[in-house]
């Protein structure tokens, strides 16, 4: 190095007598308003005495179009006038920031980073979030051997994506991706807490608070983006690791701009905007500090894909107390809607068709057990959904997104289901002698199902199938592999004929019994249904297994968990599915053939019922808790989901300094 | 692509609505970063930010200073004085009259039945130096115990130990602004992302600037060492051999620099002769690092124009710990890295101002670096406050860790802790235990009245905190700021100032002597006795105004300076604070008396800080943001060791040594060595039930990093009682 480098004062700016700050002890150092550091800037945040070059976005070239071929001016790109205020925080002055209608992103040097959480901690201060909220989180992959060991922290955010499955999927539309800086921003106040958006982010993103029972999460800082300083996070940063600036800008110093590091989930999913540079070398495979099964691999390319870690061994388990989650109200939730549909359909399409026993079914008194009981499963189960809603009274904004949101239109179609199952049974009570009988009238006598009732019976069977459709689509989530999966249709088509047919036997089977009407018909549709349904579940699971052994990804880590620390309830599922499988068509076969008497078959009927019944909820409990999205790795504390639990079960988590909470609400 | 809907919805950013920035400076560590307080319309703290205008930290601060203005109203604060007649009677609230009164009786009484010296005072390295002051002028002046110090034994004293053995005065000779012109840095122990994050920041900028070699000497792979151009994995505690070495080859190959040894140093001969024995082919076997790679780093830190040392407690805490700052030194001054800009020995403090109390705090002397065996400086101290220097002792009494013994030993009878932690931050914790339970006497002081101490206190005084009092620090690079007084003190606590000055009223010197009122009134004295043209520490030039227009000024700052900077660096012109104005070299031969690994015990204990926590957690486990990033102690184990005891991640071992024993959980990672597991020293009831801390013959700092432990297992059946044996070491 040359001598006048050495001789060089290192940084011009700390003269401070140049500066005219206030001397004076007791007098502000710059009050709100600023002084000359605010000039030619807008309102909405106050620029630092002083404020450093640090913290003030860049002025660089700006290129026309991201790399997936999107006009980074949104402006440009939607029609939308310039100059808008956004109104933060009702404010209608308009920032000073040019490239305020200019696509941004963060920039992260995973080289650089320390995971000293001073980005955590400045986002928390800012945005005033308890410890058990953080819109920013630092996690880190390891691996080699010591002394080559090699750390390397993530600091991740909200990436404010091309195109945003929260948003998509926010039956509230509590969501917005602006046109100013490209920011998706979200109201907690129009959030209802259902916790979808945290279901497809790829990224954790979202931050769903089982306190407050509401979703909040990163807002970019679009108020200090409006006067031009980057957002509180990357000014905060003490490992020149975080930046931001316009999408695709590279910023000083820095030599790479790429789309992938170990550990972030592909950006395919939602062109996410964030860019990395990541050149140190790192070690084959790294592993994960949290509790997630999952390690990262690197390929031929010298990029990194997840891979299973088999963290808790090859032991399998019980683990039946576990099944026990905050999902049990989605379990009830779907199993009950898809019992209903089933019902209900199997009942009008066999009595549509003409099978013996089913006609005469629907024209008795019983029928409106039918209609009334499927809209009341569905009552239930859309009841029951409510309660999982953080803010349960805000259940009516469900339908606010049908333009978008799997959920709204899920919603809708059972809501529809219900108000048919409902309208088909008003319609048939002119026909039920016990109705009519309250009233002293005699009833209306039909051939079959009177049109009326045919009609609002096909209305909820269409509106029902919609439902469902969508509910199955609501799991077919990209950033969850394990639902992502033909096994989540089948397993709620099969759901819906095993225990829609179980449902309605117990209602139309004693109806038939009791009115002296021959009811082997009756039977052999219902156990064929039945056993239709449970093969249907057989073959998804059977695909489910054998896709996700050879899948290295979440889906597959998440499978592990199935095959071991569920390992001994999985077998038990599976055993009894098939048992069940066998002993239906074994009954239906004695029954077609008369072989045995029809009370004793009657009786092994409900043993089926029963254990059936049973395993669909151990079934769908375990379809709840098993899933693992693919988010960013955590670390051994913070963002640990092992950790979490831990803190629950011992009384940790009473503490409110502990950052971690229960979950009820 | 996706945009929003007819009506937008509103976007709410949480407002702080700041009226007024209150100038003031961190509270927790030695950086010593700039905050500005921001206050509401109601006067309510809102918020804080970093002054991007201070040199130290340009607008950037760490979790700690970020989350800083949470801690005035977090739960577990002193509101009214307690006392009780035996430890374990319950507290009861009492005026702080009576408070006083009682305490100031019990040290009498003590006093009066075992002799002046069966009282002790320890202190601390968190309060203002105004405090310091004080406290000494009531301890050395009106109390007249001989056994008092600060806790900075358990950080700083090797560093203050080594710097007055090498340069005849404490006063680290450099400044962060060495960054910017060094050619070469080696850190000692010492990982800056972790355990001061702004500094880190500071070297990440200068090499982002310029880039130059990085060597980190660590035994555990930190984010430091693993950015580092060369990470040298040494061997716990041998730091001297490995230096020793170093030097071996620097004289060997004439890299030294002649001139500047012959000019100003003394010793060199001897230093010669030692060295000799420490060829890297002798040396590599005891310190780890093979011969190669010390003749490297030895040739790369000579030949660079200018190269600097930085280290914290991985030199500090050891038995060797002052000689590890000696034998830096002695790198530093035979290749001529003393007193210019980039070469440097500049040792990276621990408290916020462990600096005042090394100063002014008359902990092991008296104010302004004076000492108790100096007669001048006994009768200047004396004259100044107005009493006989007869009332001194002639020489310094015993160190914090040699107090405690002393209290084992019945040779001291009551204690006053100010601000520390023992239950929590001493190492054998069974020991110091028993040694609490002892006392006829313990008053405590602290913001906290859960502080785990208090438990064996007999009176507990609240104390205020942070800016809701005033005063100075001095930081690392002997930067004095000021933290400005914002809010009154919370409840019925008082700024220990205050407590000083009332209980300085109830001995007789206390009327002789003269307390001010006010802290800036002190400050004045304690320009008035810094000011001296011979002297580094002079801050006679200083003024609180000048302080927070120059947002902080390093010493010396004379009389009649100009401007607001101080002098960056210390012995530029190659004089030093001894008699003959040479520094000198000091022949440190290696003997190692450290607990070594053995089959019984067969781990090294290593233990040090966690970025989001300070010390002994008092504040930082109030805070969520800060806590939630270990919320419950972990040890770092090597996964190839856990596989051979059968021991899973994330499950609760036991710890034993020849001390006591510990329940922790385990992280399993490559950072640490098959043979060595590391613990974060911030918990209560945790590592230190565990630690030895042999003593360094200097500085009486404790070796907290080398010693032995066994892990023992602990059987699935058997982990929830080890969660909630771990759970209940965490209640405040």
């Amino acid at each position: 190095m040359t001598q006048d480098l050495m001789e060089k004062p290192a940084v011009q700016s700390f003269d401070p007598s140049r500066d005219n700050v206030s001397q004076g002890r007791n007098q502000s150092t710059g009050g709100a308003g600023g002084g000359s550091e605010q000039k030619g800037r807008s309102n909405h945040w106050e620029v630092r005495t002083q404020e450093q070059p640090y913290a003030f976005l860049p002025e660089q070239p700006i290129a026309d179009k991201n790399r997936y071929g999107q006009l980074i001016d949104l402006v440009d790109l939607t029609g939308l006038p310039k100059e808008r205020s956004l109104f933060i925080n009702e404010n209608p002055e308009v920032g000073s920031n040019p490239n305020r209608n200019k696509q941004h992103g963060f920039f992260f040097t995973a080289d650089n980073c320390i995971g000293c959480h001073a980005c955590e901690a400045a986002c928390s201060e800012k945005n005033e979030n308890p410890a058990h909220i953080a819109f920013r989180s630092v996690g880190y992959v390891e691996g080699g051997s010591y002394p080559d060991y090699k750390r390397m922290n993530i600091s991740m955010a909200c990436n404010h994506c091309d195109d945003p499955v929260c948003l998509k999927g926010c039956p509230t539309r509590a969501y917005t991706k602006h046109a100013e800086y490209g920011a998706v921003l979200q109201d907690p106040d129009t959030c209802f807490g259902c916790g979808y958006c945290t279901w497809v982010c790829p990224y954790n993103a979202p931050q769903l608070d089982p306190v407050k029972g509401q979703v909040s999460k990163c807002n970019m800082c679009v108020d200090r983006l409006e006067v031009g300083l980057k957002p509180a996070c990357v000014s905060a940063c003490v490992g020149n690791a975080l930046d931001f600036g316009v999408i695709e800008n590279t910023p000083e110093n820095r030599q790479q701009c790429k789309t992938d590091i170990p550990g972030f989930p592909s950006p395919d999913i939602t062109h996410p905007n964030i860019r990395f540079q990541q050149t140190k070398s790192m070690p084959l495979e790294l592993t994960r500090t949290d509790s997630m099964p999952v390690k990262y691999h690197r390929d031929e390319e010298g990029s990194y894909k997840p891979a299973i870690d088999q963290k808790a061994g090859k032991a399998k388990h019980w683990n039946f107390g576990r099944l026990n989650s905050r999902e049990n109200p989605l379990v009830i939730f779907t199993l009950s809607a898809q019992a209903a549909y089933g019902m209900f359909l199997i009942t009008i399409v066999s009595a549509l068709a003409g099978v013996t026993g089913f006609s005469e079914f629907v024209t008795s008194d019983m029928f409106a057990l039918i209609a009334f009981g499927a809209a009341g499963l569905t009552g239930l189960g859309l009841l029951m959904s409510v309660t999982h809603l953080g803010k349960p009274f805000r259940a009516y904004r469900g339908f606010n997104n049908l333009r978008h949101s799997p959920v709204s239109r899920e919603g809708l179609g059972l809501a529809l289901f219900k108000a048919g199952c409902g309208i088909t049974g008003l319609l048939s009570l002119p026909y039920n002698s016990w109705f009519m009988g309250l009233f002293g009238s005699e009833a209306y006598v039909s051939e079959g199902l009177a049109t009326p009732v045919v009609a609002a019976a096909l209305f909820a069977i269409i509106a029902g199938f919609g439902g469902l459709f969508y509910m199955n689509k609501c799991y077919q989530i990209k950033a969850r592999p394990f639902w992502n999966h033909l096994q989540t249709t089948t397993s709620f088509a099969g759901n819906s004929l095993s225990l829609g047919s179980l449902v309605s036997a117990i209602i139309v089977l004693p109806t038939l019994a009791l009115s002296d009407i021959a009811i082997d018909s009756a039977i052999t549709v219902l156990g064929s249904t039945f056993a239709l349904g449970l093969i249907l579940e057989a073959i998804g699971l059977w695909k489910h297994n054998k896709d996700l052994n050879r899948s290295e990804n979440e889906g597959g880590a998440a499978h592990y968990v199935q095959c071991t620390t569920f390992g001994k309830t999985y077998l038990l599922r599976n055993t009894v599915l098939a048992v069940n499988l066998l002993l239906a068509i074994g009954l239906l076969a004695l029954h077609v053939a008369e072989m045995a008497p029809t009370t004793l078959l009657l009786a092994a009927w409900v043993a089926v019922a029963i254990a059936s019944v049973l395993m669909a909820l151990v079934s769908r409990a375990l379809f709840y808790i098993l899933v693992i999205p693919t988010t960013m790795p955590g670390a051994f504390f913070w963002k640990n989901k092992g950790f979490e639990q831990h803190a629950r079960d011992i009384g940790l988590a009473d503490n409110p300094n502990s950052g971690v909470v229960h979950l009820h609400h | 692509m996706l945009f929003g809907r007819s009506k937008r919805k509103p976007i709410k950013i949480p407002e702080k609505k700041v009226q007024e920035w209150k100038y003031t400076t961190c509270n927790y560590c030695s950086v010593g970063c700039s905050i500005e307080i921001g206050l509401d319309a109601d006067k309510k703290i809102v918020t804080t930010r970093g002054h991007a205008g201070a040199d130290v930290n340009r607008g950037k601060l760490c979790i700690k200073g970020l989350l800083e203005h949470e801690l005035f109203t977090s739960p577990g604060r002193g509101t009214e004085p307690l006392i009780r007649e035996r430890y374990f009677d319950k507290f009861e609230k009492t005026t702080w009259d009576h408070a006083l009164d009682t305490t100031a009786s019990k040290i009498k009484e003590i006093q009066a039945k075992y002799g002046r010296d069966s009282f002790a005072v320890v202190s601390t390295g968190q309060l203002m130096t105004e405090e310091f002051y004080t406290l000494g002028k009531l301890t050395r002046g009106c109390i007249g115990t001989n056994n008092y110090d600060g806790n900075t034994t358990l950080c700083m004293a090797s560093a203050v130990s080594g710097y007055k053995r090498s340069f005849g005065s404490d006063g680290p000779p450099g400044c962060y602004d060495d960054f910017e012109h060094t050619h070469c840095l080696m850190a000692f122990g010492s990982n800056l992302p972790e355990q001061h994050p702004i500094i880190y920041w500071r070297l990440k900028e200068a090499l982002e600037k310029r880039k130059f070699p990085l060597i980190v000497i660590d035994p555990r792979v930190t984010m430091l060492a693993q950015f580092a151009d060369i990470h040298l994995p040494i061997t716990p505690s041998t730091d001297c051999v490995l230096i020793n070495s170093m030097m071996h080859v620097i004289f060997k190959e004439g890299l030294h620099d002649e001139a500047y040894i012959n000019a100003h140093t003394q010793g060199v001969e001897e230093l010669k002769a030692l060295v000799a024995d420490y060829d890297p082919k002798i040396a590599q076997h005891a310190c780890g690092i093979d011969e190669d790679t010390i003749r490297n780093v030895a040739r790369i830190y000579a030949k660079a124009p200018a190269a600097m040392s930085i280290w914290t407690m991985g030199i500090n805490q050891s038995t060797h710990g002052s000689d590890g700052v000696a034998n830096i030194n002695n790198l530093n001054l035979v290749t001529g890295n003393i007193g210019k800009p980039g070469g440097t020995s500049l040792s990276i403090t621990g408290q916020c101002n462990a600096m005042g109390t090394r100063e002014w705090s008359s902990c092991s002397g008296l104010p302004g670096y004076r000492a108790l065996e100096n007669e001048h400086h006994r009768k200047e101290i004396a004259d100044f406050w107005g009493i006989d220097p007869e009332f001194f002792p002639k020489k310094r009494g015993l160190a914090q860790t040699d107090i405690f013994p002393a209290i084992e030993t019945g040779e001291i009878k009551g204690l006053w802790l100010v601000a520390t932690n023992p239950m929590t931050s001493m190492p054998n914790l069974p020991r110091i235990r028993k040694a609490l339970e002892k006392l006829d006497f313990l008053v405590v002081q602290d913001v906290y009245e859960d502080v785990e101490t208090n438990q064996y206190s007999h009176v507990y005084f609240p104390a205020a905190v942070w800016a809701e009092k005033q005063g100075c620090h001095t930081n690392t690079e002997r930067r004095v700021n000021l933290i400005s007084n914002v809010l009154p003190p919370y409840a019925n606590s008082k700024p220990d100032f205050w407590i000083f000055n009332q209980m300085a009223k109830r001995f007789e010197n206390g009327k002789v002597i003269h307390f001010p009122e006010d802290t800036e009134e002190a400050f004045e004295e304690m320009k008035h006795l810094s000011a001296g043209a011979d002297r580094t520490l002079d801050i006679s030039g200083m003024t609180y105004e000048k302080i927070i227009a120059g947002r902080g000024i390093q010493w010396p700052f004379r009389k009649g300076s100009e401007g607001v900077k101080g002098d960056p660096r210390l012995y530029t012109d190659g004089k030093f604070q001894t008699p003959s104005g040479k520094a000198n070299l000091i022949p440190i031969r290696f003997i190692n008396n450290n607990e070594q690994p053995c089959n019984d015990y067969p781990f090294w204990l290593n233990s040090g800080r966690v970025v989001e926590h300070f010390h002994t957690r008092t504040r930082t486990g109030k805070i969520g943001n800060c806590n939630k990033f270990s919320p419950t102690p972990y040890m770092e184990m090597n996964p190839d060791a856990a596989h051979e005891l059968g021991i899973m991640h994330q499950t609760y071992v036991r710890l034993t040594s020849r001390r006591g024993d510990a329940v922790v959980m385990v992280q399993l990672t490559q950072r640490v060595p098959r043979n060595m597991v590391f613990i974060p020293f911030h918990f209560h009831d945790c590592v230190n039930r565990l630690t030895l801390g042999l003593l360094d013959p200097y500085s009486r700092q404790p070796a907290f990093k080398q010693c032995s432990v066994r892990i023992e297992r602990i059987e699935a059946a058997n982990q929830a009682e080890a969660a909630r044996i771990n759970f209940e070491s965490r209640n405040f």
